[in-house]
């Protein structure tokens, strides 16, 4: 059987994409920012709606550069809340990303309603399709990848030793706020770039369970960068293989269930933290309180 | 030692009028301190007087509600690189998937700059460092998997790798058991030795006795500084240690109370 | 783009009600869920009962019945205990691992209901944000009348959510002030946690098929928090909180069929509009009143330095220094003593300002403060002279009759302070 050059590429942008957020969700986690990301993905939506009725095209440069709007300001809606109001954090992110993704919808529903063409494959930035990309779009898509995979290889001293010790980071002279924004603004590049494989709702998925089943394998900072990103990579190409296979389903659930269950593998089998090993060998604690 | 002006130039460490507020309820009113290098400094006082504070408002991690301080006549951000840190253990995540040879080269961070990786010369700095305390043959290990002691050892390690003029530790003896605590000590007076001023806020009053050349009471305002035998008097320490200033409390939280519109 | 003109039927009625009941529910276990910092447990609810949903229909339940209830429940149950043994077994940071279980059970959830969508009538779609417009054409005959089901199940769901929480309001209000404090003093804490996970799993199902899976969060935590702002006590909180979703579920639905778009949409949009507002204009916490309290507080301080120092002026024309003619005015300064020339505390001659009675009152009553403060701070922490006036010229404004009395017990009732200077005695207005 010979797979076509179409979807090769595809296939090659996708995986580019998975590895990608899994390095860069290796960060987030190892900066208790796992779900940073999760209010910016539900804003691209609004976003991406945004982009296609302002501009009236569907390219794919268009609409993610409008859900790269969305989600950063949904960031810095978060900011404001906490700086201005006494909301707590954990609420704070629900609101924002609730009533973001309430303003996709509505922006959604409208175009849909309204019959505009064109608007009706917008819902497969729902829950992913990579059936629908073009070699063009992969290629952007990968683009975008590596250009962040160059950021995190540039800035990976300083992204670790904040996220490790933030104290002596800033007591060093380092500036910490700005080098958690940009980590932050890295996250949010690769949700948005996540957007056309995994979904809006789903693509958290994708920089949270690759980082954490690496965890579980390694104790160097380096290696389980490399791991996630290759967890990632594999859990993509299996959301790409499934839409290709039964066309009908959406490929961001396929992608989080690849994802997971290389977790509950790692979970179970890794060597000294899976629940296996610490069952049969000596007892290591997890964590030091 | 501590708070003699009179022997030429800046001090290497000074309070100025210092007040430091915990978001907008003062805290710490009015201190006025000097300290110089050489020495071995302690900083002394019942929980939650401030003592932390003080540290963090000096290295710029707490703003200051009024005064100033000065290292070596100048402000923290022009001799940053003279000024190392060892924070309290309790800050950092042991489950961090670092080793103790990735932890103590964050020391050399700073010299390198931005994006530089370490080089060999920086990992020659950290393992002399190691050595010094005693821990080069755990420099593979993650760091959650040492004892506290060792985790205090290698914290001093990373200070050490910065190769500051003046050291900051936050109660880097407390809960750590008695082998380790006489290696940090002596590393702490090899640096004194070397010319240094290590101030270290510090919980235990029997060994401040013993260790420390100069030492300051803390209780919310400064009780009383200047060298340890003439510092540590029982009245001194009466004050020090009488309990709640009710009065500053209330001052405090009345200022909080009229602040609360920020 | 026209907009749809408005032609009433009962229909949108019973959309409406529909959506306040189902908003009505989720408020009230939403106020729960934010004060116990546990909205992110919601989100992950929301989330993940889709599979129990899914599951529940496969086995032959009806859409909003007992069986999907109960689907449900246990769908919240299983993700709650996934995420804590994550946390304890996999040592993972709570909010990762309820990231990992929530994303996972819901991707099940949507492979399930689309694998099998001939044997479900669940569009996945209809699942991310509902149908609310389509609610009322699906009813059921309740007491010989034909309701929306949708609408007997939220309603039904309501009232459960408000029993139990009229039964366990005292457990769960200690539970929610001080989880600690409550299990020392033996309060049932686990089992209200878990009670309130089923209330927000039953809040959701019952939201299914108005508002969907994600926007039940909003519906959940929005009005809450907009709540908060505005009172601080957990009853009023609670009921506020009701009102606010009440009142922008119908306005929402009306704005949406105003602008032909999804009702769930532009539920959520109008509810961050009155979190929003709330923010900037709530009469204690909102931006506006704390900027306002700021310059109020500003002004007070320029006010009363500026008696302070007319009042000093006279104590050395006294000591007999010349008369200074205090003209080195700020502008803030001539604003502040306009205003008090209007209130009586000062008087314009011809040698300048000059306090009344009311005026020299009161300040010296701020000179007093001052001067106490320098000497207890002299007394208490041995700064030297020169050091004691800047702190005292900020603290003089904050220190009231009360604390005076207390400074000056311990200074032991003196009179002068350490400059030597008297201390006016304290004024009965």
């Amino acid at each position: 059987m010979t797979i076509p050059y179409n979807t090769l590429v595809v296939a090659a942008g996708v995986a580019a994409v998975g590895f990608a957020a899994g390095v860069v969700g290796s960060l987030g986690v190892l900066r208790k920012r796992a779900l940073a990301g999760d209010a910016a993905a539900h804003a691209t939506l609004a976003g991406v709606a945004a982009a296609f009725l302002v501009s009236g095209r569907r390219d794919l440069p268009v609409l993610l550069a409008g859900g790269l709007v969305s989600a950063l300001l949904s960031l810095g809606g978060l900011v404001l809340i906490r700086r201005f109001t006494k909301t707590r954090d954990d609420a704070a992110t629900a609101i924002v990303l609730g009533v973001s993704f309430g303003i996709g919808i509505a922006l959604l529903s409208g175009i849909t309603a309204r019959g505009i063409p064109g608007g009706g494959g917008l819902e497969q930035f729902l829950l992913g399709h990579t059936a629908a990309l073009t070699a063009a779009d992969a290629a952007l898509l990968a683009g975008i990848s590596l250009a962040a995979l160059a950021a995190v290889w540039l800035g990976l001293k300083e992204a670790t030793l904040v996220a490790f010790d933030p104290a002596f980071a800033a007591a060093s002279g380092w500036p910490v706020p700005l080098i958690d924004y940009c980590l932050v603004a890295l996250v949010a590049v690769m949700v948005v770039v996540g957007l056309p494989a995994a979904g809006a709702v789903l693509v958290t998925a994708l920089v949270v369970i690759p980082p954490v089943a690496a965890r579980l394998w390694t104790d160097r900072v380096g290696a389980m960068l490399l791991l996630s990103g290759c967890i990632g990579l594999i859990a993509a190409l299996a959301g790409v293989a499934a839409s290709g296979l039964v066309p009908r389903l959406a490929t961001g659930p396929m992608i989080v269930l690849a994802a997971a269950a290389i977790f509950l593998v790692s979970l179970l089998f890794a060597p000294r933290r899976g629940w296996l090993a610490r069952r049969l060998g000596p007892r290591i604690p997890l964590t030091f309180e | 030692m501590a708070g003699e002006a009179g022997h030429g130039g800046p001090h290497t460490v000074e309070f100025h009028d210092v007040t430091v507020a915990y978001g907008r309820r003062p805290v710490l009113w009015n201190i006025d301190l000097a300290i110089d290098a050489p020495g071995l400094f302690a900083i002394i006082g019942p929980n939650g007087a401030g003592k932390s504070t003080l540290l963090k408002a000096a290295l710029g991690l707490v703003p200051l509600a009024g005064g100033t301080v000065r290292f070596f006549g100048q402000p923290l951000a022009e001799v940053r690189g003279r000024i190392g840190y060892v924070p309290q253990r309790e800050t950092v995540d042991w489950d961090f998937p670092v080793s103790v040879m990735d932890v103590v080269l964050m020391g050399t961070y700073p010299r390198l700059g931005w994006f530089r990786r370490p080089g060999p010369g920086e990992r020659e700095c950290a393992r002399a460092c190691l050595g010094r305390v005693g821990l080069s043959d755990v420099a593979e290990r993650q760091i959650g998997r040492l004892s506290g002691g060792q985790q205090q050892r290698v914290f001093l390690a990373r200070a050490l790798a910065q190769q500051a003029d003046v050291y900051f530790l936050d109660e880097p003896l407390a809960g750590v058991d008695a082998r380790s605590q006489e290696q940090i000590f002596r590393v702490l007076s090899e640096l004194r030795a070397e010319g240094r001023l290590v101030v270290v806020v510090h919980h235990d009053l029997r060994t401040a006795a013993e260790w420390f050349d100069g030492v300051a009471l803390v209780d919310m305002r400064l009780v009383a500084s200047g060298p340890t035998a003439s510092v540590l008097t029982g009245d001194n320490l009466r004050r020090t240690y009488a309990g709640p200033l009710d009065v500053l409390d209330e001052i405090g939280l009345a200022v909080e109370q009229a602040r609360r519109t920020r | 783009m026209e907009p749809t003109p408005f032609e009433w039927s009962p229909m949108h009625g019973w959309a409406i009600a529909t959506a306040a009941m189902v908003s009505a529910g989720c408020a009230v276990v939403g106020t729960l869920l934010v004060v116990r910092r546990m909205s992110l447990l919601g989100d992950a609810i929301s989330h993940a009962v889709l599979p129990g949903i899914a599951v529940a229909v496969l086995a032959g339940g009806r859409p909003g019945g007992p069986l999907v209830l109960l689907g449900a429940v246990a769908a919240a149950l299983v993700t709650v205990g996934l995420t804590q043994v994550l946390r304890s077994g996999g040592g993972l940071a709570e909010d990762s691992s309820a990231g990992v279980v929530f994303t996972t059970l819901f991707a099940a959830g949507v492979v399930l209901i689309t694998a099998a969508a001939s044997r479900i009538d669940l569009d996945p779609s209809c699942v991310l944000y509902g149908i609310l417009e389509l609610v009322p054409f699906d009813t059921v005959r309740v007491a010989g009348f034909d309701l929306p089901r949708a609408f007997v199940t939220a309603a039904l769901v309501f009232a459960a959510i408000l029993l139990g929480c009229v039964l366990t309001w005292k457990e769960q209000l200690f539970a929610a002030f001080d989880g600690e404090a409550a299990r020392a003093a033996g309060m049932p804490v686990t089992a209200t946690t878990i009670g309130l996970l089923a209330a927000t799993a039953l809040a959701t199902v019952a939201s299914f098929e108005a508002v969907g899976a994600i926007l039940v969060v909003a519906m959940l935590v929005v009005p809450a928090a907009t709540a908060e702002l505005l009172s601080r006590r957990l009853h009023r909180m609670m009921l506020l909180a009701v009102l606010i979703a009440v009142a922008c579920a119908a306005i929402g639905y009306l704005a949406a069929w105003h602008w032909n778009t999804s009702a769930a949409g532009m539920i959520a949009v109008v509810l961050g509009a009155a979190y929003v507002l709330a923010a900037v204009a709530a009469p204690q916490d909102g931006l506006v009143a704390r900027l306002a309290a700021r310059a109020a507080l500003g002004w007070r301080v320029t006010a009363e330095d500026c008696l302070a120092s007319l009042w000093r002026e006279e104590e050395a024309v006294r000591h007999g220094a010349a008369s200074g003619g205090f003209g080195g005015w700020r502008l803030r300064q001539r604003a502040a003593l306009a205003r008090m020339s209007w209130a009586g505390k000062v008087l314009w001659t011809a040698d300048g300002w000059r306090l009344t009675d009311s005026g020299r009152t009161e300040a010296e009553t701020v000179v007093r403060s001052h001067r106490l403060w320098e000497a207890w701070l002299g007394h208490h922490v041995k700064l030297p002279l020169d050091h004691l006036h800047p702190p005292a010229e900020w603290i003089e404004h904050h220190l009231g009759a009360d604390v005076r009395a207390r400074i000056e017990a311990e200074v032991g009732g003196r009179d002068t302070d350490p400059h030597g200077r008297l201390i006016p005695p304290e004024q009965t207005p």
